[in-house]
C-alpha cells in the first residue's frame, strides 16, 4: 500500500479519536449559529425596544400618536435637561417657538431615541405644512418640485444580506481553515516529537516526503471539514433567524451556486496551505505547546483581510492585490457573493498565488522534516 | 557465527560544535549479540543512528548486509529494526494498530499483515492487551509494543539502544531473553548499553567507545583480559584513554 495512504489513514484514525480536534470541529459548527442567535436577539430587541421621553409644556395635537407608534413613551418631568442625564432617554421642552431637545450622546439609548424623535418631528412638520397648504388651496406637491422615484437594480434586502455575507463568510472560512486543523497539525508534527514516536517513524523505509504528504492530507481534510461545517451551519442559522434591524424584518440570506463553488475551491486551497504552514511550524517546535506559540501570530492574518472588506466596503483593488495570499481569497469570495459573478482572471491569479504559497510552505515543511536536526534537537 | 551483517569503517560524525565520532570501525555478525559499550556521551547512540540511516556519515562508511547507508538508505531501513529507551507509542491507537502501522510502512503487504502482526503479538505474549489503546498500557507493555513494531517486518539486523534503562526488573529480563532468542534465530543483534553486567552476560563480542573513539574491541573474554569483571577492565581502559 502506498505510504501516503497508510499515513493518511492512520492520522485520520488518530485525529478522529482526539477530543481536542472533535471539539474544534464541534465548536466550528456551533459557535457561529450561537453568535448569530445572540445578534438576532439583540437586534430584534433593539428594534422593538421602547424609549422614554421626558417632556415639559403642551404636546402639539396629534404628535402624541406618532410618539406612541414609534415606541417613544412620553413622561412629564420638571426639568427635561436634568432628566435626560439619567431618569429618561431624552428630554424635550415644547415651547411657543418650537421644541428644545436634551440628550446625552454618550448613551446609546439616547442616540436611538434621538433618531426616532427627529424622524417623527420631520414627518409631523411635513404633514402640518401639507395640511396648511391644502387649506389655502395650494397643492402640497409644490414643496417637492423634483420628486425622485428610486429604481433599485437589485433587491435592497438581498444587497444587505450579501453585504453581511461578504464580510462574515470569508472571515469564517479563513478562521476555520486555520483553527479547525491546527490542533491536528501540531499533534502530528510537534506531538510526534513530544511523544518520542518520530524516530521510529523515520526508521521505516517509507520516503519522508510520502509520510509528510499523508500528514498534510489528513490535516487538510480536517481543516476543510471544520470550515465547511462552520459555513453550512452559519447559512442554516441565517435562514432561520430573524434580524429585527433589517428593512423587511428578516434578513434573507442565501448563497448562489456560483459563490458556493468558489467558496469550496478557496476552502480547499486555504486548508491545504494552512496545513503545510502549521505542520512546518509544528516540525520546527520541540513540543505541542511551543508549536501553539509559533502558530499564534497566524490568527492575526485571518482577521486582517476580512476587516478590509468591513471597513472599506467599496475597495476595488487592481490585479496586484490578488497576488496577496488570504486577502485574494477574501476579495474573490466577496465578488462572488455581492455580484454573483467571478472575474476568472482574478480567480486564476488567486489560485496561482495560494498554490504557490502552499507549495512554498510544503517545501519548508519537507526541508524541516528531512534534516538531521529534526532528531538531534529532540 | 555466520557472515558480516554490519560494517562500520572509519566513521566520523560531527553534531553542531561536537565531533562525536572520530573514525570508529567495527563489524557485527549475524547470529551474535554485539555489544556497543561506553559511558554516556561516548557516541553509541550516534553510531546506531548512522547505521540505521537517521544520520549521514561525515566521513567513513557504513554497510548493512552489503548496502551502503548513503547509497541505499531505504534498503538499509527495511533490514534493520531499532528498539530504544524511548517507548513512545501512538496513544490513541491500540497496541495492534501501532504495530500494524509500522508493518505497513515497512512494506509488509496486505495479505501478510494480519498474520505477521498476530505472530509478533503471540511471540511477545501481547494477546491480552493487543486491542487496548496504548495510552492505557503500562511501561512494560509499551516497551513490548516498541519491540513489536521494530521486529514486525522480520529484519535481519536488530539494534537495541539502552533498551532497559526505563524498565523494571521483569520487563528488563524479558528484553534480555528476547535478544538471546533473536540471536538464536540468526539475527545480528547490536546491543548498546552502559550496563556492563548485562553486556557481559549477553554479548559475544563488544566494542568499547570513549569520546568517539574505539578503545577496545574483541570477544567479551578478550576485552575483560585479566580482570574478574568486564566493569574493571572497562574502567581501566577509560583511565588509560584519558
Amino acid at each position: 500500500m502506498n505510504a501516503v495512504w497508510i499515513v493518511f489513514s492512520k492520522e485520520m484514525r488518530e485525529i478522529l479519536r482526539d477530543r481536542r480536534t472533535l471539539i474544534a470541529i464541534g465548536f466550528a459548527a456551533l459557535a457561529t449559529p450561537i453568535v448569530l442567535f445572540v445578534i438576532s436577539q439583540v437586534s430584534t430587541r433593539t428594534a422593538s425596544q421602547s424609549y422614554t421621553v421626558g417632556y415639559t409644556g403642551e404636546i402639539p395635537a396629534g404628535l402624541n400618536i406618532l410618539f406612541s407608534s414609534t415606541g417613544l413613551n412620553l413622561v412629564k418631568v420638571d426639568d427635561p435637561a436634568a432628566a435626560a442625564k439619567q431618569q429618561v432617554d431624552i428630554g424635550i421642552a415644547f415651547t411657543a417657538s418650537g421644541v428644545d431637545e436634551y440628550y446625552d450622546p454618550t448613551r446609546q439609548s439616547a442616540q436611538i431615541a434621538d433618531v426616532r424623535l427627529q424622524t417623527i418631528l420631520s414627518r409631523y412638520d411635513a404633514a402640518k405644512i401639507a395640511a396648511a397648504l391644502q387649506q389655502k388651496g395650494v397643492d402640497p406637491s409644490v414643496l417637492n418640485p423634483l420628486p425622485v422615484t428610486v429604481h433599485p437594480l437589485s433587491s435592497p434586502a438581498k444587497a444587505a444580506s450579501n453585504s453581511f455575507l461578504s464580510f462574515f463568510l470569508p472571515y469564517i472560512l479563513i478562521t476555520m481553515s486555520l483553527t479547525g486543523g491546527l490542533s491536528a497539525a501540531l499533534d502530528t508534527s510537534a506531538g510526534e516529537r513530544e511523544r518520542k514516536t518520530l524516530e521510529s517513524l523515520l526508521l521505516t523505509p517509507a520516503p519522508r516526503s510520502h509520510v509528510l504528504i499523508g500528514k498534510i492530507l489528513a490535516v487538510t481534510a480536517i481543516s476543510l471539514t471544520a470550515a465547511l461545517a462552520a459555513i453550512i451551519s452559519m447559512l442554516v442559522a441565517l435562514s432561520q433567524l430573524n434580524f429585527g434591524g433589517s428593512r423587511n424584518g428578516t434578513l434573507s440570506v442565501s448563497l448562489s451556486p456560483l459563490a458556493a463553488v468558489v467558496m469550496v475551491w478557496l476552502a480547499v486551497l486555504l486548508a491545504a496551505s494552512f496545513s503545510c504552514l502549521t505542520i512546518a511550524l509544528g516540525t520546527l517546535a520541540r513540543n505541542f505547546r511551543q508549536g501553539q506559540a509559533y502558530a499564534t501570530p497566524l490568527y492575526f492574518i485571518t482577521i486582517f483581510p476580512a476587516s478590509i472588506i468591513l471597513f472599506i466596503p467599496d475597495f476595488n483593488p487592481n490585479v496586484g492585490y490578488y497576488l496577496i495570499p488570504i486577502l485574494n481569497a477574501v476579495l474573490v469570495l466577496r465578488d462572488a457573493i455581492i455580484h454573483d459573478a467571478v472575474a476568472w482572471g482574478s480567480l486564476a491569479v488567486t489560485t496561482a498565488s495560494l498554490a504557490l504559497t502552499g507549495g512554498l510552505c510544503f517545501y519548508a515543511a519537507l526541508r524541516l522534516f528531512t534534516r538531521e536536526a529534526l532528531l538531534v534537537r529532540s | 557465527m555466520t557472515g558480516t551483517a554490519v560494517t562500520v569503517d572509519r566513521l566520523e560524525k560531527t553534531l553542531g560544535p561536537n565531533k562525536v565520532l572520530r573514525g570508529i570501525s567495527f563489524e557485527a555478525h549475524s547470529g551474535e549479540i554485539f555489544g556497543l559499550l561506553g559511558p554516556n556521551g561516548a557516541g553509541k547512540t550516534t553510531t546506531l543512528r548512522v547505521i540505521c540511516t537517521l544520520l549521514a556519515p561525515d566521513a567513513g562508511s557504513v554497510e548493512v548486509l552489503g548496502f551502503d547507508t548513503r547509497v541505499a538508505p531505504r534498503e538499509v531501513r527495511g533490514r534493520v529494526g531499532v528498539v530504544t529507551a524511548e517507548i513512545g507509542v501512538y496513544p490513541r491507537l491500540t497496541a495492534r494498530e501501532n504495530i500494524a502501522y509500522f508493518a505497513e510502512l515497512s512494506g509488509v503487504v496486505d495479505g501478510a499483515l494480519n498474520r505477521r502482526v498476530d505472530t509478533v503479538l503471540e511471540r511477545l505474549d501481547m494477546r491480552e492487551f493487543a486491542n487496548q489503546r496504548a495510552e492505557s498500557l503500562s511501561s512494560g507493555q509499551k516497551q513490548k509494543v516498541a519491540i513489536a513494531r521494530a521486529i514486525v517486518h522480520d529484519p535481519p539486523v536488530l539494534m537495541f539502544d539502552e533498551p532497559t534503562s526505563n524498565l523494571d526488573v521483569l520487563a528488563s529480563r524479558e528484553i534480555r531473553e528476547f535478544m538471546v532468542e533473536a540471536k538464536g534465530r540468526g539475527k545480528c543483534v547490536i546491543f548498546s548499553t552502559h550496563v556492563l553486567h548485562d553486556a557481559e552476560r549477553l554479548c559475544d563480542r563488544v566494542t568499547i567507545l570513549h569520546q568517539g573513539r574505539v578503545v577496545a574491541s574483541g570477544t567479551t573474554v578478550e576485552v575483560r583480559g585479566g580482570y574478574q569483571e568486564l566493569e574493571d577492565s572497562f574502567l581501566s581502559l577509560l583511565e588509560t584513554a584519558r
